[in-house]
């Protein structure tokens, strides 16, 4: 049978770095498949080769059975390829229309015209119940109705291979169940779907295969109704994945951190409503929820990087919540921030100067202003041994030609070593492989046995699991449930992370 | 050792190949417009000060230190990531203070030079402030902050000058006092109005580079100039470094242009003409690398062209051509990171294409 | 009363001037590159169109005015043929896609369309030239196709720093100083090299139109707008509202504006950022060059190598006016009047007598513009991508 799409034996490189190493997928027409990956993987760069933002160093593109050349992403549109970026690529200022219309304008003599333009989307909008207001503003809808407007762009280029990067990242449940529904019409249509995702559960959902990629490696193509949730997380991961880590018992101690009634408001609405929670000495509190619920601006606030007006924090029996950034250092707070390189590092800056960036002010790095150059690279040796950071030239590299591996363990071992009493890590894993996250997951593990205070938010629903000795679910701005991880489950969690529950519950 | 003088070749290449392709297209340009003429001049361009012996080296120091102070004004807010193109209202208003000591102020004996040079340098911090604080508080952009300044700092001084210092029948302030003018240096250099101004400036140079490089103050505005948001993070107070820095900067430009004007006959202008140092100090920071170091020897480079420049008189050509050239140079410094890479890039690919072809004829 | 008139009169000339370059810095900025260069362009584009204007003004003209009528002819005859073949094209042959210029050069077939618009363009170069020389030229065309001349200068120069900031990745404000630096040392360069000293660009010509036909008879407004204004003014206004529908209304407009908000999003839909940018760069070097013969021929009858800060005041009243055409309108027009002011307050009875220093009227427009940053910065309507470097590598 002829494949709808053949991507044979494509390699890809980025400098050193071998994105895509002689994968071949094959998608027969009018079938969901399915990309299955870690971060890293290859997957989106496979897929932005098939959309011409890449061109491969090896390997050639077969659609409905004849070599093609793809350059740019014109060319793409012209095969009817269409894709869904995970980050949108839309204009904030501009329509709704304009935005799809961009790039694919009808014109007389160089004037735009929309009637044509308007007809025809309201007619895609009718036909695959894609609501959305043609003349609102970007910046004025909800997320799931910009992911609209993707699928609008791809619909109105008379796409009939679509791609769908990570789409469900973004979304809470109820959409990403309308998202479904949408992309198995897209099939009945008879349109190729290819959906890049690392969520097991959406796959068994509604994919018919699913192509498994490794490290740039392609491991495999499985048919999803025969395969288990379990032997497809093996293969994405290439052992088998143990889904509980280690944790020894500790006796929590008193309260080392508290925050009553935080409120935040900003761009005219609630960004966070009452927030109360507490950590322990030697307990991890874990905060659960989608991407977008208030997590990134709520470590912000009680972190210092944003102002907080109303509410209290509390760290270490002092009230922090008007407190510099030094300040709140220097009262026993570490950070590992969820942005690593706008946040938690200079990156023109070399190692040394960056594991002193907080503290070099104190008395073992500067004597009457002058740094203390000898101390400060002993400190960085040290550190750099205590937590296997590995560099070009030690502490003299710059940050920027180091790994994003090493680069977070670098992050994660200043925080840890400064006098601190409670650890606020926010996406401590992400981007990182198998094996530096088993290191940072042990780190946190440690600091818990070193009766420190820690606050762990993720969007990893297997890294809060595991680690935390309480749960928190965040969802619009609001802790809407307490959860023991030993009594709760995903789909529990689930409900509350996508508000279908609330209430707190002991 | 050897490796710290191989970065260091790496380092300045970027500089050397700018200045050699802005000599270069001066050349063709001087060719085209009279061919005969072109190669002396360009020779005598090059030796700048030397032209003149001992007389000429002096007056190319004489003249370096402003330009040389006003680079480093410009280096210093580079490196902690602001853009001064202030510098020349900063020199401005430096000159009008110490001019206004100079002529009307009695100071007694030593003092009095001293006295208007920290003054002066003082004036030129205060007019780096304001943009400095309207950056920090308010977020305005300091390049346009900046040029609002200069221009608000020429009207300024027109009509100070007119009201303090005015020299009679003339569109000039008075000279200023004996006892006010910088010590003379001209036993070193005959001839020459060689002050220790250069001196000043040196070891100014020298303060800062350390500044900037082994202090707490130093590795706080160079985090901020790198990364804000990294800054912020790290607990230091980004916009406190911001108006220090434009401070600071104010302060080199002020004494630049302070020194500039305690020389003995040297009256300042009151036509509203914006100093052209202020831009040079641009350039010299430019081909400096931002280091103030750089500063030092690019700001002794550019005078030596423009005293070259004067002694042009006897060609056909204007010391308007040194102008294109420095221009020429800060183009090419602003596209060398790239063009490097592209040479890289081409190097690398040439390199493939050679292995590849010898791939072929070992299989062949 | 007189004296209200003459006052409005140097605002408006003020004003235009503010306006056409301030215009010129919008169509580089909403692409996403900023353009600190506009005084340099402005002082080139000054300096060929001044000597151009020179060499109109003398009839019969010299064969150097003869060449540059005869590009200046050839251009728009290039431009016609090039729409006359897309129509001949699109109606005769029925074809579909409009021919790109980059085929032209490239296919082999289309050989014949390259010839055909190289032959279009020489008939009507050559008419157009025959017509223009075979009379002097009048007052208002002396200045158009001065202001022809300065605006392919601009826009030529302008490209330089496009190449640099787009192309090249370099940091914007430095290519832009560099031009800034160039132009006014080229200028006395070239003409103290070339007329041997002493002579200067002057031209006699007075760009004042007394009063126009009709329209000038109407009370009031007919005082205002239509007696005794600068020509110039006329023009800034036709650009005026070229730029606000191009930027709106057209497909150029549309995709300019996505460049400048987010160049990824054009860029996955298949637009080239590169060429776009550079073409917005380039126009507003026109607009500059423009701008630059309309303030020499606004404020003096020769050229100075000096533009007086205009081109660094325009970019003061882009900001204030927050990238929007309408609002850079009212912002030349408010910093028009305060130069008058300036300029002018001598004769203004209660100002006279306020007796303040006439330096304090001059840093009025110049404080103001301060001020009104102070404030403005926060509510910005600054294209988002303005001053980023776009990689296409790192997509």
């Amino acid at each position: 049978m002829t494949y709808k799409i053949e991507m044979n034996h494509i390699t890809k490189v980025f400098g050193s770095l071998v994105a895509n190493d002689d994968v071949t997928l094959k998608v027969k027409p009018a079938e969901i498949h399915a990309l299955l990956g870690e971060n890293g993987a290859g997957k989106s760069t496979l897929m932005s080769i098939l959309f011409g933002l890449y061109q491969a160093e090896d390997g050639d593109i077969i659609i409905d059975g004849e070599k093609v050349t793809i350059l740019n992403p014109n060319d793409a549109n012209d095969l009817g390829i269409g894709m869904v970026h995970q980050h949108f690529k839309l204009v904030d200022t501009f329509s709704v229309l304009d935005n799809i219309i961009l790039g694919a304008e009808d014109t007389k003599y160089g004037v735009i015209s929309y009637d044509e333009a308007r007809k025809k989307l309201e007619n895609l909008i009718e036909k695959y119940h894609l609501k959305v207001e043609l003349d609102a503003l970007i910046k004025d809808i909800t997320v799931g109705q910009q992911q609209r407007v993707e699928i609008l762009k791809m619909l109105y280029r008379d796409s009939n291979i679509l791609i769908f990067d990570e789409p469900t990242a973004v979304l809470t449940p109820q959409e990403i169940h309308d998202l479904m529904g949408i992309m198995r019409n897209f099939a009945k249509e008879g349109k190729t779907i290819i959906l890049i995702t690392h969520k097991l559960n959406e796959i068994k959902e509604v994919a018919d295969r699913c192509t498994v990629l490794r490290r740039g490696k392609m491991i495999g193509t499985v048919n999803v109704n025969e395969t288990s949730v379990e032997e497809m997380a093996t293969m994405m991961v290439g052992r088998k994945v143990s889904f509980t880590v280690d944790k020894p018992d500790v006796k929590t101690g008193e309260v080392v951190f508290s925050v009553e009634n935080l409120n935040l408001e900003g761009k005219g609405k609630k960004i966070l409503t009452d927030i109360n929670l507490s950590v322990h000495r030697g307990e991890i509190v874990g905060i659960a929820g989608i991407d977008g619920n208030g997590q990134t601006e709520f470590v912000q606030a009680i972190t210092g990087l944003i102002p907080t007006h109303h509410g209290k924090v509390m760290l270490n029996g002092k009230d922090i919540t008007k407190a510099s950034i030094r300040k709140k250092y220097e009262i026993g707070m570490s950070h590992i921030p969820e942005d690593r390189q706008k946040h938690g590092v200079v990156l023109d800056f070399n190692l040394e100067s960056n594991m002193v960036i907080q503290n070099y002010y104190q008395k073992e790095f500067q004597n009457k202003s002058f740094l203390k150059f000898k101390q400060i690279r002993e400190y960085t040796n040290n550190l750099i041994e205590k937590f296997d950071i590995r560099s070009e030239r030690g502490a003299e590299t710059d940050l920027r030609s180091m790994s994003g591996g090493n680069q977070q363990k670098a992050i994660l071992g200043r925080e840890i070593s400064r006098n601190h009493e409670l650890l606020i890590a926010v996406q401590p894993t992400r981007g990182l492989d198998v094996g530096a996250i088993e290191f940072i997951h042990k780190q946190l593990i440690e600091e818990r046995s070193r009766q420190k205070g820690i606050l762990l938010v993720s969007l990893e629903l297997d890294e809060i699991l595991d680690l935390s000795d309480r749960i928190l679910v965040m969802y619009e701005g609001e802790i809407v449930a307490e959860l023991d991880p030993k009594k709760t489950n995903y789909d529990e969690i689930g409900l509350y992370m996508s508000g279908g529950k609330r209430g707190l519950k002991a | 050792m050897k490796n710290m003088l191989n970065k260091f070749i790496i380092a300045i290449k970027p500089s050397l190949i700018a200045v050699a392709f802005g000599l270069f297209v001066g050349l063709i340009i001087m060719l085209a417009f009279n061919p005969m003429e072109a190669f002396p001049a360009l020779i005598t361009l090059l030796l700048g000060g030397f032209n003149g012996g001992l007389q000429g080296i002096g007056n190319t120091l004489y003249m370096a230190a402003p330009i040389i102070l006003s680079g480093l004004a410009v280096a210093f807010a580079f490196k902690t990531g602001l853009f001064n193109i202030g510098a020349s209202g900063q020199m401005m208003v430096g000159a009008y203070v110490a001019v206004h000591i100079g002529v009307l102020w009695n100071v007694t004996g030593l003092l009095h030079w001293i006295v208007a040079l920290l003054l002066g340098g003082l004036a030129g911090l205060i007019w780096g402030l304001i943009p400095g604080l309207l950056k920090a508080f308010r977020n305005v952009n300091e390049v346009i902050a900046s040029i609002m300044m200069n221009y608000i700092a020429s009207f300024l001084l027109i009509m100070l000058i007119n009201q303090n210092v005015i020299q009679e029948l003339r569109a000039e302030a008075r000279i200023v006092q004996r006892s006010a003018v910088l010590p003379s240096l001209s036993f070193l250099f005959p001839g020459s109005t060689i002050n220790i101004g250069i001196v000043l400036t040196i070891i100014i140079v020298i303060l800062v580079h350390i500044l900037i490089h082994k202090t707490t103050l130093g590795f706080q505005l160079r985090a901020s100039g790198f990364s804000m948001d990294g800054s912020k993070y790290a607990g230091m107070n980004t916009k406190r470094n911001i108006v220090v820095a434009m401070a600071l900067s104010g302060l080199f430009a002020g004494l630049g242009g302070a020194i500039m004007f305690l020389t003995f006959g040297k009256a300042l202008p009151a036509d509203g003409v914006i100093f052209a140092e202020g831009f040079d100090g641009i350039s010299v920071a430019l081909l400096g690398l931002g280091e103030p170091i750089g500063a030092l020897f690019a700001g002794l480079f550019l005078s030596n062209i423009r005293m070259g420049g004067y002694y042009l008189q006897s060609f056909v050509f204007v010391p308007q051509i040194v102008d294109m050239i420095v221009a020429i140079i800060i183009y090419m410094t602003a596209i060398s990171i790239t063009v490097q890479a592209l040479f890289k890039r081409y190097g690398e690919q040439i390199k493939a294409w050679k292995i590849n072809r010898k791939k072929k004829g070992d299989e062949a | 009363m007189d004296v209200i008139y003459n006052l409005i009169q140097i605002t408006l000339g003020s004003m235009t001037i503010l306006l056409v370059v301030a215009l010129g810095g919008l169509l580089s900025e909403r692409s996403g590159v900023t353009n600190i260069a506009l005084e340099g362009i402005m002082i080139f584009g000054a300096f060929l169109g001044i000597w151009a204007i020179q060499g109109f003004e003398v009839y019969p003209y010299s064969p150097m005015t003869k060449f540059a009528i005869l590009i200046v002819t050839f251009s728009i005859g290039l431009i016609v043929g090039y729409f006359i073949l897309q129509l001949i094209r699109k109606f005769l042959l029925k074809k579909e896609e409009p021919m790109k210029i980059k085929d032209l050069f490239l296919k082999e077939s289309s050989k014949f369309n390259l010839l055909f618009i190289l032959g279009v363009a020489l008939i009507i170069g050559l008419i157009l030239f025959f017509i223009l020389s075979a009379n002097p030229m009048s007052v208002s065309l002396v200045l158009l196709m001065g202001l022809a001349v300065a605006g392919v200068t601009g826009g030529l120069y302008a490209m330089v720093h496009g190449y640099a900031a787009i192309h090249l990745k370099s940091n914007q404000i430095i290519s832009a100083t560099a031009l800034n630096l160039f132009a006014p040392a080229l200028a006395i360069f070239t003409r103290r090299v070339i007329t041997q000293g002493g002579q200067q660009i002057k031209f006699d010509s007075n760009f004042i139109i007394q009063k126009v036909p009709l329209l000038g008879d109407i009370p009031v407004i007919g005082d205002l707008f239509f007696k005794r204004v600068y020509l110039s003014f006329y023009v800034g206004l036709v650009i005026l509202l070229i730029v606000a529908f191009v930027v709106k209304k057209t497909k150029f407009g549309l995709r300019l504006r996505a460049c400048g908000e987010n160049p990824h999003a054009a860029d996955s839909l298949g637009i080239n950022i590169y060429k776009l940018r550079f073409k917005a760069v380039a126009l507003s070097g026109v607009l500059a060059g423009m701008g630059g013969v309309m303030f020499v021929t606004t404020f003096s009858n020769e050229f100075n190598v000096t533009v007086a800060g205009f081109g660094f005041l325009a970019i003061a009243v882009l900001i204030f006016g927050n990238w929007r055409p309408s609002r850079i309108l009212l912002a030349a027009l408010f910093f028009g009047f305060m130069r008058t002011i300036a300029s002018s307050y001598s004769s203004i009875g209660f100002l006279r007598d306020l007796a303040l220093p006439g330096q304090i009227y001059d840093m009025i427009p110049y404080v103001a513009t301060l001020v009104v940053l102070m404030f403005a910065s926060k509510n910005s309507r600054a294209p988002k991508a303005l001053g980023q470097v776009y990689d296409q590598g790192k997509r």
